[in-house]
C-alpha cells in the first residue's frame, strides 16, 4: 500500500532546498517506526516521492508526497507517528491510503495555486493586473539549462489577482508539459507595470492540482 | 546598541549564502520560553554551521543544560563572513538559532575552544554581538563568558576577552558553573561577586583574578592569584564514571548536511597509549570506558530519536575498547533491519580486529584511515607510536582481503630529532601499503586502489612531554615539503596533502602564547581576520602586520626551545599529567626509548594523585 501525504513546509524553514527536505521526510520516516520500504543496493534509501520539488526560499501550504509501506497501517496512526517524528515546522496535515496502482501525483500534476506577499510597489503591481491579463499574449524569458527561451506564458495563467493589499494570488500551469513558476510570472508583471527592479518577495505554494483544478490530493 | 527584527533578519536570509544556516527549526532542537528560564546559557561553536553541528561536545551539554527545568541553552555559531557583513551593515545583532535571540540578553554565553584557529571568530562573535571585547569593560548586563574545551588548558592568549575557563571534563563542571550564576543572579549579586562565587568551582579559572609578569627576556616570570577568590592551582575536572555521565538521548538533526552527521558513540574517553606528540590523549586521561550495557542503550535512543542512516564509534583509540568486537556485532546485527551502518573512525593500527572488520563490511565500506606518523621505527619510538611496520602490514592486508580499497594515512613532518632518513621513510611506508594490495590475489581484493598520504605539520602543544620543544620553522617546513613531495609523486598512485606552514605556525604561537598574544589577535581581527581555519578566508598579511604591530615575534612562541626551569603560561593548571612526567618522557623520547602502553603497568604519569579515578 501506499500513502498519499500532505503536508506543511513553515516560512521559516522556506530556504531549505528539496534534496534537504527530503533527506529530513526520510530520517522522520525512519524515526517514526512505521514500516517503511527502502530500495535495493549498495546504500539503501527510504522509498518517497514527492509530487513536485519547492523551490528554495518557498513555503509550502498543502505539499504532497507519497510514501510506499510494507505493511498496513491506518491514517490516523501514519499521521499520529510521523507528526511526532516531525519538527514543527513541518507538519503532515493529512494522509490517505491509496492502491499501489494508483497513479502517481507527479504524472497528475496540472497546476498550482500561489500567494506572493510583496515588499514594495505593491499597488503598481496590483494596478498593472487587469491590463496584463488583457493582452493576448505575454512573452517572457526563460532561463533553461540550454540558455534562454522565449515562451508565451498567457495559456499558462489559469488566475491571477490581488488577495489583499501586499499581496497577490495566481494558478499557474504546473506538469509535464508546461509550467509556469511564480517566478517568471512576477518578472513579466513587473516589467509591464514598468518597474525597474523586481520587488523582494515571499512565495507560498498554496495548493497544487490535477485536470480541471481538482486538488491533487483528491485525485 | 545593536538592534534586532525579525524581518530585517529575513531580508537578509533571502540573499544570504545557504541561508540554512540560520533558520533552525531543526528536529529536536529545544525549544524553551527564554523569559522562564532562571539562567540562559547561548553555546557557541566559534566556525560554522556545518562544523559547529557536527561537534559532540556541544551536543553532550546542550542536552545536560536543557535537561534543567531552570536552565535553558540554545545555539549561535559563527556566520559566515557575508552573514556577519550583513549584519554589520545593517546594525542588527547576532542572535541565537533557536528562538532568535540576541547573544546580548543571554547570562551566558560560552564557547567552546576545539582548535587555535577560531580564536579570532570567538571576537568576532563578541563584536557581532555587542559585547564588550575585553572582560574588563563588561557591565552587569552583558553575558559572563565562559570558555572550555581542549584549548582551555591554555588559556593564557584568550585571557582579556574570557570570563571564566572551565578546565577538564565539562558534564559536571557546567551544571556548577550554571547553578552557580543562577543563584547569584536571584541574590541579585554584582558581576564581581559572581565570578569569585564561580572561582571557587573546581576546575574554573577566572582570569582576571591573576597577574603574570615576565623577565627582560620576555619569559614568564611570575603567575599569581591577585584576588582571594583565586587559588594559585586550578585543577582539571573529571568525570569518573562515565556510565553515570549523561549523554543525550537525541541529537539535533540539521536539514543542510553537516560534517559530520550521524548518531555518535562516545565509547571512552581517554587514551594510556602515551603517544608523545598528542595533547588529546595526556589531557583527557585517565581513560574511560562505558559499559556496553550503556552504549546499546544509548544507540537504541539515537537511532530511534535521529533517524541517522549511520551510527560512529567516537573515542581516542576505539580499537582499544575492551569489548569492541561485541560492541560492533552487536550494533549492526541490532540495527540490520533499519539499514543503520556503522562506521569506526581512525583505527589505530595495532588494534584492527578482523572480526570485527568482516562483521562491519557487511554494512558499509568506508576508507581505511591508519596514523603511522612517522616515516622510520626509530622516529615512530622517540614520538612513541607503539606502531611496527609489521603491524601496519597486517592491518592494511586485513583491510584489503575484507574488501577496503581506499586507505588514508596521516603523518606528521618537524617532528623533534627528525631527519631526512625519516622523511624517505614516509615514501617507504606509501609503497609498503600498495605492495600489500598487489599480494592479494585479484579475485579476493576490490577494485580501485587509493592510497592518499597526508603529512601535517607538527605544533608542539602543552601538556606533552614536547611542550619545550621549538616548532620547526617556515623555511625548514618548506624544505621538507619540497623533499616529500619529490617523494611522493614519484610513487605512481599515491596522493599527498600537506598544510599550510603558515597556519601551523600560527597555531603553535597560540597553543604555547601567554597573555601578551592576546594582542597580537585583537590585531589581526581588527586587521580583518577571521575563519583562518578556512583557506579562502586566511588573510596571513593580516597576522604579520598584526605581529609587526604588536612588536611580536612569532618565532619567541613557535621557534624557542624553552629551558627545563622555564615557568611556562599554563603552569598553574594542573591537567592530570605532571611536569615531572612529562620531562621524564621528553628523556626518553631523545634516546627513542618506548613507554609502554599504561593498562599494562601504571607509568606514573600523575593521574593516579586523583583519588579513584586510576585504579592502579
Ligand atoms: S596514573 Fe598510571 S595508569 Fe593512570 S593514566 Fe597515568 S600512567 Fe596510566
Amino acid at each position: 500500500m501506499k500513502m498519499l501525504v500532505v503536508f506543511e513546509k513553515f516560512p521559516r524553514i522556506r530556504h531549505i532546498g528539496h534534496l534537504d527536505l527530503m533527506r529530513a521526510m526520510q530520517r522522520a520516516l525512519r524515526r517514526s517506526g512505521l514500516p517503511v520500504k527502502f530500495s535495493q543496493g549498495f546504500n539503501p534509501h527510504l522509498l518517497l516521492t514527492f509530487a513536485a520539488p519547492l523551490s528554495v526560499g518557498m513555503a509550502g501550504k498543502r505539499e504532497i508526497m507519497e510514501v510506499p509501506l510494507g505493511s498496513d497501517v491506518t491514517e490516523a496512526e501514519f499521521l499520529e507517528k510521523i507528526n511526532a517524528a516531525l519538527p514543527p515546522e513541518l507538519p503532515c496535515l493529512s494522509a490517505r491510503i491509496v492502491d499501489d496502482k494508483h497513479p502517481a501525483s507527479m504524472a497528475s500534476l496540472y497546476a498550482a495555486a500561489y500567494e506572493i506577499a510583496i515588499d514594495s510597489e505593491a499597488e503598481a503591481l496590483r494596478n498593472a493586473i487587469p491590463s496584463f491579463l488583457a493582452q493576448e499574449s505575454i512573452i517572457a524569458l526563460r532561463k533553461t539549462k540550454s540558455g534562454e527561451k522565449m515562451v508565451d506564458i498567457r495559456p499558462m495563467i489559469f488566475e491571477l489577482k490581488a488577495s489583499g493589499d501586499n499581496t497577490i494570488r495566481c494558478t499557474l500551469a504546473l506538469s509535464e508539459a508546461a509550467t509556469c513558476k511564480p517566478d517568471l510570472l512576477m518578472d513579466a508583471l513587473c516589467a509591464h507595470a514598468g518597474l525597474a527592479a523586481r520587488p523582494r518577495t515571499i512565495i507560498t505554494r498554496l495548493q497544487m492540482y490535477g485536470k480541471d483544478l481538482i486538488p491533487l490530493e483528491m485525485l | 546598541m545593536k538592534e534586532f527584527s525579525e524581518s530585517k533578519l529575513e531580508i537578509l536570509l533571502d540573499t544570504a549564502l545557504k541561508p540554512a544556516r540560520y533558520t533552525g527549526g531543526e528536529m529536536n532542537a529545544v525549544i524553551k520560553p527564554f523569559d522562564q528560564a532562571d539562567v540562559s546559557f547561548a553555546f557557541c561553536f566559534p566556525d560554522s554551521y556545518e562544523v559547529g553541528m557536527s561537534h559532540l561536545g556541544i551536543k553532550i551539554l546542550y542536552h545536560i543544560i536543557n535537561k534543567q527545568p531552570w536552565a535553558l541553552c540554545e545555539r549561535v555559531y559563527m556566520p559566515w563572513p557575508d552573514m556577519a557583513d550583513a549584519l554589520r551593515r545593517e546594525n542588527l545583532s547576532l542572535f541565537s538559532i533557536e528562538s532568535r535571540t540576541p547573544i546580548r540578553k543571554f547570562d551566558i554565553l560560552g564557547f567552546t575552544l576545539q582548535y587555535e584557529m577560531c580564536y579570532t571568530n570567538i571576537l568576532e562573535v563578541l563584536d557581532l554581538s555587542d559585547i564588550p571585547l575585553h572582560s574588563c569593560d563588561r557591565t552587569q548586563d552583558d553575558p559572563i563568558v565562559m570558555a572550555g574545551g581542549p584549548c582551555a588548558y591554555n588559556p593564557e592568549p584568550l585571557a582579556p576577552f574570557i570570563d571564566v575557563f572551565q578546565i577538564g571534563d565539562g558534564e559536571e563542571m557546567m551544571l556548577d558553573a550554571i547553578d552557580c550564576v543562577r543563584k547569584c543572579k536571584a541574590e541579585g549579586k554584582s558581576r564581581l561577586d559572581t565570578l569569585r562565587a564561580l572561582a571557587g568551582i573546581e576546575g574554573i579559572y577566572v582570569p582576571a583574578f591573576y597577574e603574570a609578569a615576565y623577565h627582560e627576556d620576555g619569559t614568564l616570570k611570575s603567575f599569581t592569584p591577585i584576588d582571594q577568590a583565586a587559588s594559585p592551582i586550578v585543577r582539571k575536572r573529571i568525570v569518573k564514571d562515565l556510565d553515570k555521565a549523561d549523554y543525550p538521548d537525541s541529537f539535533i538533526v540539521p536539514y543542510t548536511e553537516a560534517i559530520q552527521d550521524r548518531s555518535v558513540l562516545e565509547i571512552m574517553r581517554g587514551c594510556t597509549k602515551g603517544c608523545r606528540f598528542c595533547q588529546a590523549g595526556m589531557l583527557y586521561r585517565p581513560v574511560r570506558e562505558r559499559s556496553l550495557e550503556t552504549l546499546l542503550k544509548q544507540a537504541d535512543q539515537l537511532v530511534n530519536s535521529t533517524g541517522y542512516e549511520e551510527i560512529s564509534l567516537s573515542s581516542l583509540s576505539s580499537g582499544d575498547y575492551s569489548q569492541l568486537t561485541e560492541l560492533c556485532c552487536e550494533l549492526t546485527q541490532r540495527y540490520a533491519d533499519k539499514k543503520v551502518s556503522l562506521s569506526l573512525p581512525s583505527m589505530r593500527l595495532d588494534s584492527v580486529v578482523k572480526q570485527s572488520l568482516e562483521e562491519l563490511q557487511k554494512v558499509r565500506k568506508a576508507g581505511l584511515t591508519l596514523a603511522p606518523e612517522a616515516g622510520t621505527q626509530r622516529l615512530r619510538d622517540v614520538i612513541n607510536k607503539g606502531v611496527t611496520e609489521d603491524d601496519l602490514v597486517r592491518a592494511v592486508t586485513d583491510a584489503f582481503q575484507s574488501g577496503w580499497s581506499t586507505v588514508k594515512l596521516y603523518f606528521m613532518i618537524g617532528l623533534p630529532t627528525e631527519t631526512d632518513e625519516d622523511l624517505a621513510g614516509i615514501g617507504h611506508v606509501a609503497k609498503t601499503v600498495m605492495n600489500c594490495y598487489f599480494t592479494v590475489p585479484k579475485g579476493m581484493r576490490a577494485r580501485g586502489l587509493r592510497v592518499t598520504a597526508s603529512a601535517s605539520t607538527f605544533v608542539p602543544k602543552p601538556f606533552t612531554p614536547f611542550q619545550w620543544q621549538p616548532q620547526d620553522t617556515l623555511p625548514q617546513i618548506r624544505e621538507k615539503q619540497a623533499k616529500l613531495k619529490d617523494i611522493l609523486y614519484a610513487i605512481k598512485g599515491v596522493n599527498f596533502n600537506w598544510h599550510d606552514p603558515e597556519l601551523s605556525m600560527l597555531e603553535a604561537c597560540f597553543a604555547r602564547g601567554d597573555r601578551r598574544m592576546a594582542d597580537v589577535l585583537e590585531a589581526a581581527w581588527k586587521n580583518g581576520c577571521r575563519m583562518d581555519g578556512w583557506t579562502e578566508f586566511f588573510n596571513y598579511e593580516g597576522w604579520t602586520k598584526a605581529f609587526a604591530d604588536c612588536n611580536v615575534d612569532p618565532a619567541f612562541y613557535a621557534n624557542r626551545q624553552r629551558g627545563e626551569d622555564e615557568l611556562l603560561p599554563w603552569d598553574f593548571i594542573d591537567a592530570g599529567v605532571t611536569r615531572a612526567f612529562l620531562w621524564r618522557e621528553w628523556q626518553r623520547a631523545q634516546r627513542a626509548e618506548v613507554t609502554p602502553d599504561c593498562r599494562k603497568g601504571c607509568q606514573g604519569c600523575g593521574l593516579q594523585r586523583f583519588e579513584g579515578v586510576c585504579r592502579k
